[in-house]
């Protein structure tokens, strides 16, 4: 007991021995960030072991390399902590540029503002964060639309009847409710379209095929799925393959390999095509023009519309990218 | 026989020797690791296992684990988030805590889940890996339930209502971070206790022999329960340093954590049997973790072999370790049949 006391006593006292020493957290006009002093661009996306992160990263690694820099490619897990380890690693490092797919919109404004202390620009890509004038561009693709798009192929598969099962990804991810609100946009516009089932699975494959069991045992008519990403849509329609079921319409947003191959196969009906290579490429063309010349010619805030995939265009569809 | 104890000399100091390696290793690697920027910064990043692992050692040592600490941490920083951000509503009226009250508040909630922990493995009899496996669920579900899932963003708290500093655990004062000044506290009140105290004598005589321990006086419950309140403590802290570090309070924070925590503990020669362990040697082995993994972000070396590299350290050292034992039991062997 005695021990526990003396350990928590310690720490208040830390506290407020410190606590005037405490700066100030507030953000500054504008400046011209030059970079950390080296040559290395920092890449940090979640796990490569999502094709989406992992094209994300490969393309940012080969345009850096490309442009002439060294790149360091690594993951923060979607933890927000190893990610502000990972920014502060980088500021040690004194990177030049930090291209960063984050680990979540309020959690990382403390690592994009450290950097931009320390003078290295930070470009955001995929996510927002909610604070605007730390990050040089933020860079992302328009999920309203491309949800929005996917949803008006769904309404038309569906004969704008029947019930559906919506698959939700991670309640703290800011794209789960953009897209979820621009499904529900297009479709509640159409009394007869019902939703019997609203379920979240993480963005993950697993969850989403056992929770497509649950939601298919309880409601046999089920017409339709749409789901936050291709990841889950992919485990869902496992699932529906694995219960016997056909003609249960899919839609998703993301445009992986995976999704393309069951649209092609007529598990899937569409997806909206993140330009994942897009994104990444435009971040880091701009961040080289922002360390040569002090501006990205745009401004902060930048969408990148998605492209609607559905059986027409889906060969043409390789690593979130369209062949011509 | 001198040969024998060469080896036993470079077994004993094997945790400093790696790291002294790892260290050399990286810098030869990168030029920019070896820097006193860098070296703070991975000593900034090993506080928050570090401190994990010194609880985590301190169940250990009793024959117990406590995989609950991630989960604490979690909602330690979710407490704190939701305290400075949305207050204390009660019969209408908001009271905003001072930053210290927090932490206060904060811990105390980290005491009571050890405190429970401790209740369920004595009294009820039930398997430490099997309660504290239970609590981490418990207390992630409570960590998203505070905010719904949700992150507290921007915890810097608002001069008016006097709850202003909490980012002070993550920051610098006088250029060296706070996290390690709180590691170091704790590290040596750790120590001292476990090996110059008759409490630290006890918890290593109930992790040894359990019964033995009983039947000589020991409080084994009564010290048991303390130390999973020093286990659910430690990941409080850890919560609040990791959640001042973001600036906000993120439900997943401490996931998955225990894991690095009972890694360090390993690494610097604690056993999962109970029984022995040390301090010192936790510290070390939070330091070998931390410099792998910074040291390999910084060479650039991929995420998967990151994984494979990290495992392939910790099974290597219990490796090791056992080597150590067998001997340390075979001398012991010679040394008594030569004096006979």
């Amino acid at each position: 007991m005695k021990l526990n006391k003396f350990c928590a006593l310690s720490a208040i006292a830390l506290a407020a021995a410190t606590f005037s020493a405490s700066a100030a957290f507030g953000a500054d006009a504008p400046k011209r960030l030059t970079g950390g002093g080296s040559n290395i661009i920092y890449v940090i996306t979640p796990s490569h072991s999502n094709p989406f992160f992992k094209t994300e990263a490969e393309v940012a690694v080969a345009t850096a390399k490309k442009l002439g820099y060294d790149v360091k490619a690594v993951s923060h897990d979607d933890s927000p902590v190893k990610q502000s380890e990972l920014f502060e690693t980088a500021i040690s490092d004194k990177a030049a540029a930090i291209i960063c797919d984050n680990a979540g919109a309020d959690a990382t404004v403390a690592a994009v503002k450290r950097a931009y202390d320390n003078n290295i620009p930070t470009f955001l890509i995929d996510r927002e964060i909610n604070e605007q004038g730390i990050a040089i561009s933020q860079i992302v693709a328009n999920n309203y639309q491309g949800a929005k798009g996917a949803a008006e192929v769904f309404v038309e598969a569906m004969d704008e009847e029947g019930e559906y099962a919506e698959l939700y990804g991670l309640d703290s991810d800011t794209n789960a409710k953009t897209r979820s609100t621009a499904f529900h946009e297009v479709i509640d516009q159409y009394p007869d379209m019902k939703m019997v089932s609203k379920q979240t699975a993480n963005w993950d494959q697993n969850l989403a095929y056992q929770k497509m069991e649950t939601i298919l045992n309880a409601h046999p008519n089920l017409k339709g799925v749409i789901s936050g990403n291709d990841n889950m849509a992919v485990g869902a329609a496992a699932a529906i393959k694995a219960a016997g079921k056909k003609n249960i319409r899919i839609i998703a947003v993301d445009g992986s390999n995976d999704a393309r191959d069951e649209i092609l196969a007529g598990t899937m009906t569409a997806t909206a095509m993140q330009p994942a290579a897009l994104i990444a490429q435009t971040a880091v063309e701009q961040a080289d023009k922002y360390l040569k010349t002090g501006s990205t010619g745009k401004s902060e805030k930048q969408l990148i519309d998605c492209t609607i995939i559905t059986k027409a265009n889906a060969k043409k569809l390789n690593n979130f990218a369209l062949s011509k | 026989m001198n040969k024998n104890n060469l080896i036993m000399t470079l077994l004993k100091g094997r945790t400093l020797i790696v790291l002294g390696l790892l260290v050399l290793l990286f810098s030869l690697a990168s030029e920019s690791f070896f820097t006193t920027s860098s070296l703070l910064l991975i000593s900034k990043h090993v506080a928050l296992y570090g401190i994990l692992g010194i609880g985590m050692t301190y169940v250990l040592v009793t024959g117990g684990i406590d995989l609950s600490v991630g989960s604490v941490a979690g909602v330690a920083g979710m407490v704190a988030g939701f305290l400075i951000n949305k207050g204390f509503t009660i019969f209408g009226t908001t009271i905003y805590f001072s930053v210290p009250s927090i932490v206060l508040i904060a811990m105390v909630i980290g005491l009571v889940i050890g405190f429970v922990n401790g209740i369920v493995i004595t009294k009820f009899a039930v398997a430490p890996f099997i309660a504290t496996l239970g609590m981490m669920y418990i207390g992630r579900g409570f960590a998203n339930l505070i905010s719904n899932g949700a992150t507290f963003p921007n915890l810097v708290g608002n001069k008016a209502l006097g709850n202003t500093g909490f980012e002070i655990f993550g920051r610098d004062v006088f250029n060296f971070p706070v996290a390690v000044i709180i590691l170091i506290v704790i590290a040596v009140i750790a120590a001292i206790v476990l090996r110059k105290t008759p409490f630290g004598w006890h918890i290593l005589a109930i992790g040894g022999n359990n019964r033995a321990a009983r039947l000589s006086g020991v409080r084994v419950d009564h010290d048991t329960i303390i130390v999973y309140m020093f286990s659910g403590v430690c990941a409080a802290i850890v919560g609040i340093i990791a959640t001042s570090q973001l600036v906000a309070s993120h439900p997943m924070t401490g996931n998955t954590w225990e894991m690095n925590a009972i890694a360090a503990a390993v690494l610097g020669g604690t056993s999962l049997m109970g029984g022995v362990g040390t301090i010192v040697g936790t510290v070390i082995g939070a330091f070998i973790i931390g410099v792998i993994t910074d040291g390999m972000v910084m060479c650039g070396v991929s995420e998967f072999w990151q994984m494979v590299i990290k495992g392939l350290v910790i099974v290597l050292a219990v490796i090791i370790d056992q080597y150590q034992r067998d001997l340390q039991a075979r001398m012991a062997l010679q040394a008594r049949n030569e004096n006979k």
